[in-house]
């Protein structure tokens, strides 16, 4: 899976799960003050990237730390390379 | 205590997603009763038809509010904004707090719980669980959303008596408003079809099952040849509010609700009794100070189930005679469940209004066990001054409301 391929996938999950215009998913765009997710969108969003991309990030400390747009793309390249590795993808 | 008056109708039906397409479909007699894509999947299911609502339009509603909604609470939403708008009710009044929000339904969304537990189930994990599944499946989830989705401030309930949710929660605005808590109140009732809603009747042989070929034969509400209930969905809701507020702001008032009683008959959990129903029927009469021959019209519950309307023709002949003009609506649209006592309230008042009842759909043949009482077969032309609801529900429940014509 390519970069691009996140970054098309996770747009998608946007485009899906939140109704955002394509548009306006850009890499540095704020996913609460720009884009409007709320807390229990939060939780939808860690359910449908873990669809999207076969992972299991519901646990994971590191989503608490996500902002942008492009912190999405770098974390699940991130979480895609360390459970390819230890077995955990496709959960 | 204070005079109510309905100033505000809505619904979302099988015939139509408004007041006017529900009151055309059953001026022309149609029904609206289908054979369901599908349900042959569900081993054991005898009854393979349903009369659906269209889901359309719903993303009107902004998606942080449509996100907690199933499909029973969108259509409580839609009927819900129709009603407000009827009144010609502005936000400033539903979020002041005098707002009352009043909405029942037998439970939570079907499809959203069974959605629920089969993500949850397979695995024994709950890890893709979506945030708002929990808010449409609990039993207040009508309620709740539309009063999101509405801004109303008041007194938000649920009233959760399956088949007379609807009327409960029509009876519990009176309340609230003739006792002077809220001034205004939206009430009625909302739900939604899914196999496993019809194989809650089906395993107890309620439903029709005859008819899987003949769809719009059935059901057969006090028919010799009825075979038992088809499930239907939607939403009906009423505004109601103080007549003096509704004076003083010139409101049109469809009816004044009079009187209101709501009672169990202690004896059986899925049997209706007879007994039970004239208590519950002469009840509301008397909050109405009316004698039993000053109805004009009985909205029957009559579901086409063996029992249930054998039970409510005799409670009906026990009180009334062969005096008020009797039909029941479920042969159009089948029996929409906690929608019901909404639904058919508001069509009740559009014919006290056209001053035409609408007859009993496929009532051919009148059951020897149901006459004694006038049933509507065919439209009639007849001034309708006063009319009384039916809901009966599972659990001995029981429930009435009398509207009378200003």
């Amino acid at each position: 899976m390519s970069n691009d391929d996140i970054v098309r996938m996770t747009n998608e999950v946007f485009e899906e799960s939140f109704e955002i215009p394509a548009e306006e998913l850009r890499a540095d765009r704020h996913v609460f003050e720009d884009l409007g997710l709320d807390s229990l969108d939060t939780v939808d969003l860690v359910v449908a990237l873990q669809k999207k991309f076969g992972v299991r990030i519901r646990s994971d400390e590191r989503v608490r730390g996500i902002r942008t747009l492009g912190d999405i793309y770098e974390f699940i390249k991130a979480i895609r390379e360390e459970q390819a590795g230890t077995g955990g993808e496709g959960a | 205590m204070r005079r109510v008056v309905i100033t505000g109708v809505g619904s979302v039906t099988p015939l139509g997603a408004d007041v006017p397409s529900l009151m055309r479909g059953l001026r022309e007699g149609r029904s609206a009763v289908r054979r369901m894509e599908g349900w042959e999947a569900y081993a054991g299911l005898r009854s393979l038809v349903a009369a659906p609502a269209e889901l359309k339009d719903e993303r009107r509603i902004p998606r942080k509010v449509r996100r907690s909604m199933g499909r029973m609470s969108i259509f409580a939403a839609q009927a819900a904004e129709q009603a407000v708008s009827d009144a010609g009710l502005d936000a400033e009044v539903l979020s002041g707090g005098r707002t009352a929000c009043v909405v029942g339904s037998t439970m939570g969304s079907a499809g959203s719980i069974c959605e629920t537990f089969e993500i949850m189930l397979p695995e024994r994990d709950l890890s893709n669980l979506p945030s708002t599944q929990f808010f449409q499946c609990v039993s207040h989830t009508c309620a709740m959303n539309v009063a999101q989705y509405l801004g109303i401030t008041g007194a938000v309930m649920a009233t959760s008596a399956a088949c007379a949710s609807g009327l409960q929660a029509v009876g519990a605005g009176y309340h609230l408003v003739r006792q002077g808590v809220q001034d205004v109140a939206l009430c009625g009732g909302a739900e939604e079809l899914h196999p496993t809603v019809t194989g809650s009747f089906d395993v107890l042989f309620a439903t029709s099952a005859g008819h899987n070929d003949a769809p719009a034969t059935t059901p057969r509400p006090f028919d010799n040849a009825r075979d038992g209930l088809v499930c239907g969905e939607g939403g009906g809701i009423v505004v109601l509010e103080a007549y003096e507020r509704a004076r003083a702001r010139g409101a049109h008032v469809y009816a004044e609700v009079v009187g209101y009683h709501t009672c169990g008959s202690g004896v059986h959990v899925s049997q209706s009794n007879s007994p039970a129903m004239v208590r519950c029927m002469r009840a509301a009469l008397d909050e109405a100070e009316l004698a039993p021959d000053a109805v004009d019209y009985i909205s029957a519950h009559a579901t086409a189930t063996l029992q249930g309307d054998v039970e409510e023709a005799a409670a009906i002949r026990e009180l009334f005679g062969d005096g008020p003009a009797v039909s029941s609506l479920k042969g159009h649209i089948g029996h929409t469940l906690g929608a019901s006592g909404g639904i058919e309230l508001i069509a009740s008042l559009d014919m006290m209004a056209e001053g035409a009842v609408c007859p009993t759909l496929n009532l051919d043949e009148v059951d020897p066990d149901c006459a004694g009482i006038d049933h509507v077969t065919e439209t009639r032309e007849q001034t309708v001054h006063v009319v009384l609801k039916n809901s009966f529900a599972f659990g001995g429940i029981n429930a009435a409301l009398v509207c009378r014509a200003l």
